[in-house]
């Protein structure tokens, strides 16, 4: 018996609660906000990138790919850090729901890892002459590419609720993810030993005019938009596979006399 | 920490039997290495007058090869006699199965390069036991052995895993092959930049060794 | 300099393309997954129909 005057205390809520509530209600609209909000992004980068920006000097208008490409290059580095925390929080809670998590976003990283390639391939045919020269930037995504690819492989050899290989796959992406700078410097540092293509110092300019960077940024923006909604819509599918493999089994087990 | 230790130890000699127990597995491996020699020097016609910048390259190349394969095959075998899931049940930390699992890997790995280095050396007349070169050699191969013993253990439990083991291992080992020819390249004399090689070399040891002690836990619990 | 608006066109073409093909395959997934519900559901409902003792 409580003592009189003495209300009993509704549960505490922390911090971590009402963070978790926050977070719920954010994602709970997603299907309102996403949509929209990329398709105007999405516009005006093709406008900006299209129409608005100025023509560069010595490129032309190629010059212009620069504006999907390295935003491109953007969406699979987050789509890349959300598989190598999404890998971490399943190993550590267990829950297969990040496992769809995880593999939404390989899909999609997966995606924009190939678009990046491909457009710098396409931007290096008439500036470089050929489609490939083993350019530091494209061969390290290049082995990106190989890694997540595998890791989809090596997921796929199992059905969707298997949680070891669920967890197999985590541990190699994490592998994967923490590969990434020494890659990068290795490749770097191998491509150091013989002289660059002649024209270029890299995809990107150091300085370049205020429209350039303005239209790069809402392009950056548009990208980052569509990669989260890409990446919602992947691990929703995912996630209503394993409920659907959940339910076969269920119903497999209730038709076995 | 003494009785880790000591558990450590026997761990390690209980791999190391296992291991002799299968060396006929290992001994194919190391007839495919040897092969392997023998056909890029058909192919890349190594029997030209300069073969050292090709050199590194063909040894290494060899070495990933067969270690990758070898690892996996060796896990395979040990998966289908049920040996590795009896050491499971030992009252020893994963992280020391581990280890021990990483180690009689290497020394098989190494008695496997130096074997093979020994006959590049006659079939190039190129010396190439030197100190420099088998110290890199083995910093190199404790960089691969670490990652390829942990997706083996991995890999043995997906289908498809024979040639599934390469194509996962090789893209994470890139910075150590591309380290590893550059630092054996220059101890011959080949020009190799003035990146510090051997110094990345290490690093990725280092990185892979800590990297895959700490997921092996992860990887093994059920 | 020629503008290598060839290029260009490709470059967004491919762009456009590689998006458009990931949300087909996308679409493609979400209706297999229908079809595997719909076969779920009736084969829930025979299970059921059987202890009635059809």
């Amino acid at each position: 018996m409580s003592a009189p005057g003495h209300a009993i205390d509704p549960p505490r809520r922390g911090p971590r609660d009402a963070l978790s509530a926050l977070l719920a209600r954010v994602y709970a609209l997603r299907w309102d906000v996403l949509p929209p909000l990329t398709g105007v992004a999405m516009m005006a980068m093709i406008v900006g990138a299209l129409i608005v920006a100025p023509r560069e000097l010595i490129e032309g208008e190629l010059q212009r790919i620069m504006y999907i490409h390295v935003p491109s290059a953007n969406a699979f580095y987050l789509a890349f850090f959300i598989v190598f925390v999404a890998s971490l929080l399943l190993l550590w809670t267990r829950d297969m729901r990040w496992d769809a998590v995880a593999r939404g976003a390989a899909t999609v990283g997966v995606l924009f890892t190939g678009l990046t390639l491909a457009t710098g391939a396409i931007w290096g045919k008439p500036i470089w002459g050929v489609w490939w020269t083993w350019d530091a930037r494209l061969t390290s995504t290049l082995i990106l590419f190989l890694i997540y690819s595998g890791y989809l492989l090596a997921r796929s050899t199992s059905d969707v609720n298997d949680e070891q290989t669920a967890r197999f796959s985590a541990v190699y992406a994490i592998l994967g993810f923490l590969d990434i700078p020494i890659i990068i410097m290795s490749v770097r540092w191998w491509r150091t030993l013989h002289p660059q293509p002649i024209v270029f110092r890299g995809l990107e300019r150091p300085a370049m005019p205020m429209e350039m960077f303005v239209v790069l940024l809402t392009g950056m923006a548009a990208i980052l938009l569509l990669t989260l909604w890409f990446i919602v819509l992947r691990t929703e599918a995912e996630r209503l596979a394993q409920r659907t493999e959940s339910l076969r089994a269920a119903i497999d087990r209730r038709e076995a006399p | 920490m003494v009785g880790d230790v000591n558990a450590a130890l026997a761990v390690v000699l209980k791999d190391l039997r296992l291991t002799w127990r299968d060396r006929a597995g290992w001994l194919s491996a190391a007839s495919f290495a040897a092969i392997s020699v023998l056909i890029y020097s058909f192919a890349f016609d190594l029997a030209t007058s300069d073969v050292r910048p090709l050199l590194p390259g063909v040894l290494w190349v060899t070495f990933l090869f067969a270690g990758v394969i070898a690892s996996g095959q060796s896990f395979q075998r040990e998966s289908e006699q049920g040996t590795f899931d009896a050491l499971l049940l030992a009252p020893v930390s994963p992280s020391v199965l581990y280890f021990g699992k990483v180690v009689s890997n290497l020394i098989a790995l190494l008695v496997m390069e130096v074997a093979l280095l020994l006959l590049a050396t006659i079939l190039f007349d190129t010396m190439l036991i030197t100190a420099e070169l088998v110290l890199i050699v083995v910093i190199g191969t404790i960089g691969y052995v670490s990652l390829t013993t942990l997706l083996s253990t991995m890999g043995s439990r997906l289908r498809s895993r024979t040639m599934l083991l390469p194509v996962l291992a090789l893209p994470l080992l890139v910075p150590m092959l591309i380290a590893a020819v550059r630092a054996t390249g220059a101890s011959l004399g080949e020009p190799s930049g003035s990146a510090p090689w051997t110094l990345l070399l290490v690093v990725f040891a280092l990185w892979s060794a800590a990297g895959a002690a700490l997921l092996f836990p992860s990887v093994v619990e059920r | 300099m020629e503008s290598n608006l060839d290029f260009l066109f490709a470059g967004f073409a491919v762009f456009w393309a590689g998006l458009f093909v990931y949300i087909l395959l996308l679409q493609g997934r979400l209706r297999a997954l229908g079809r595997e519900i719909e076969q779920l559901e009736e084969r829930l409902d025979e299970t059921e129909g059987r202890p009635a003792g059809r």
